[in-house]
């Protein structure tokens, strides 16, 4: 976690020490972690309230607004989702998958139009195993916008690139 | 091959259940191709995804490939996705746009019609091997669309689209009416999803108006409603449960068509209210008049399924198509509808909303890709040869013009998609 990092809640209220990329890198692997161990909630409480978390349909896809996404979801949506997972009659997790996700390459980009926000870019592959079902595995490049918050980081947007994006799945239960 | 006779696949559709086999024995599915899918009306796609001359949009008919393209003269073809020299399919993207259409094998090139414009070298051909139409991209043996929906048959001698479509034309009707210029597009790509399980299984469950209780339990949330499916600070989410502990959804009433069409009442008995709706509703009342505006907006029909290869989803504004694959196999796409002079922020909820309900990652589809599967696993087990089809059986009101009625989420929509089935399959 980048908890150790001292950052003003909002941009311009106070001199901000740079979070290195390591702070960064950390907190998106504790953000895949909770997927990993399925702590959806405490997952859920990583975004901020005007997160989106978003899996587009199309390679380099610039809207969700004009063509279909896999997942776009703002965050009361996503707490739907989550309740949905820990829903005792959810059919399509019962039983249950099991991920596991290693994210790697990483890569940071200060977007120049906010500077509160920082663009860490990775790439990963993700293992999903449910018994009777065939192992699957997808990859793709992560694109993590946060914000700085007193103590941490939140997300303002995830966005996942799947190389196999536009092509045709099996049911998804799994944020990746 | 193993033939069966005309009688036994009779048999295998009786007037309340049908036999197993016809999920599970790939035999049957060959016959299906051959019988089913290469002699009635099949969708290829809609107008508006090709709207240029030289665009072109692929996908197959009975696992064949084949092009829905637009000519220089802007005339809608549909034509078979193949070589006229040693055929290779020569477009190999979905979609997209060229002058001419060029094989990679050996660089034969087509125009958007068919015709052939290049061949290389190509005085070393005798020319009676190059004549008409031997040598073109051959078209479908008949083409006809109706409000931008093409379709096509392999069979010169299928009836005219209209006669086909026959009541369920009005479902068509009722999307294409909810634009204020009377058109949709489909604009904005598709969703994907596939499951290993038979066709049917997708096809049966748009008809079918009594799984959501058992099957989207996981979607109600702890008031009794279930997520929003819509937009609209009125008609958007609905109440789940009737006052009497069961599924209002189970409550509503479905329709068999002639020809093995179905639809179902819509869940919704409000208008959408409320922002752009009332922006969108006065562009309605401005071209319909008040009063057929009024019933458009009502929203009759939740959808209506067009056996045996498209879904017109009316609530849900959009398009749903059903390729079977293999017998245990099937791909589904679907397309989000822009409703023409629309109020932008309508088409774009509609995008929003699809992806939560009818996408592989959807809230509501996911746990019907479940049950197909379990469907198709439980069907391989013998204890009886026969599955239901019972509810409802025997109370359906005959509405006219081939349309059964059936209140209560009968099965009388699965029952007229299996009659058109035996029908067809049993004729030789």
């Amino acid at each position: 976690m980048a908890s150790s990092v001292k950052v003003a809640a909002k941009a311009g209220r106070a001199v901000q020490p740079k979070p290195s990329l390591t702070d960064l890198q950390r907190f998106v692997e504790h953000e895949v972690r909770l997927l990993d161990e399925q702590r959806f909630e405490e997952w859920l409480d990583l975004f901020a309230d005007d997160g989106i978390y978003w899996v587009p349909a199309k390679a380099g896809q610039e809207s969700p607004r004009n063509h279909v996404s896999l997942f776009y979801d703002d965050k009361p949506t996503l707490k739907i989702r989550i309740q949905r997972l820990r829903h005792p009659a959810i059919h399509s997790q019962n039983p249950r998958s099991q991920t596991v996700r290693l994210v790697s390459n990483f890569r940071l980009e200060r977007p120049a139009q906010d500077p509160s926000l920082y663009l860490v870019l990775s790439k990963f592959i993700m293992f999903e195993d449910r018994p009777d079902h065939e192992r699957r595995l997808f990859a793709g490049h992560y694109s993590h916008t946060l914000r700085a918050t007193s103590d941490s980081f939140e997300i303002a947007l995830k966005r996942v690139d799947l190389t196999n994006c536009d092509q045709t799945f099996s049911a998804l239960t799994q944020p990746f | 091959m193993m033939e069966y006779s005309n009688e036994y696949l009779r048999g295998l559709v009786r007037d309340d259940r049908v036999n197993r086999a016809i999920y599970t024995d790939p035999l049957i599915f060959e016959l299906e191709m051959q019988r089913i899918f290469s002699r009635v009306w099949i969708y290829v796609g809609h107008e508006s995804q090709i709207p240029k001359p030289g665009d072109f949009h692929c996908t197959t008919i009975a696992r064949q490939p084949v092009v829905m393209s637009r000519d220089a003269d802007a005339v809608v073809h549909v034509l078979f996705n193949r070589c006229g020299h040693r055929g290779a399919r020569v477009l190999n993207h979905e979609c997209g746009n060229a002058k001419l259409f060029t094989c990679m094998y050996h660089g034969w090139t087509f125009k958007p019609n068919g015709e052939l414009a290049g061949v290389p070298m190509r005085r070393d051909f005798p020319d009676a091997a190059l004549g008409k139409p031997r040598a073109a991209m051959a078209s479908l043996p008949r083409v006809e669309s109706y409000r931008g929906f093409v379709f096509a048959s392999l069979n010169p001698e299928v009836q005219p689209l209209l006669e086909y479509l026959d009541e369920a034309r009005r479902g068509i009707d009722e999307l294409a009416d909810r634009s204020p210029e009377g058109e949709i597009e489909l604009w904005a790509g598709c969703h994907r999803y596939h499951y290993n399980g038979n066709w049917k299984l997708q096809f049966e469950n748009m008809a079918d108006m009594y799984h959501p209780a058992a099957t989207h339990a996981s979607t109600v949330g702890a008031d009794g409603r279930q997520f929003s499916r819509r937009t609209g600070e009125r008609g958007g989410s609905a109440p789940f449960f009737a006052p009497n502990g069961e599924a209002i959804v189970a409550q509503t009433g479905v329709r068999g068509l002639r020809n093995g069409h179905s639809s179902e009442a819509s869940l919704f008995r409000e208008e959408q209210a409320g922002g752009v709706w009332d922006e969108y509703r006065a562009l309605m009342v401005k071209r319909y008049g008040e009063q057929r505006a009024a019933e458009i907006l009502r929203n009759r029909r939740h959808s209506m399924t067009i056996f045996p290869s498209v879904d017109v989803l009316i609530a849900q504004t959009s398009v749903r198509v059903i390729r079977p694959v293999a017998v245990d196999r099937t791909e589904v796409l679907v397309y989000p509808v822009r409703l023409k002079g629309a109020p932008e922020q309508i088409s774009t909820d509609v995008v929003r909303f699809v992806n939560l309900t009818h996408a592989a990652a959807a809230l509501i589809q996911s746990d019907d890709l479940e049950a197909f599967e379990r469907s198709q696993q439980g069907l391989a087990a013998g204890g009886s040869k026969w599955i239901l089809v019972a509810r409802g059986f025997g109370q359906e009101v005959d509405e006219g013009n081939g349309v059964l009625f059936g209140d209560r989420s009968s099965e009388v929509g699965q029952r007229a998609q299996h009659y058109a089935w035996r029908d067809l399959i049993s004729a030789a």
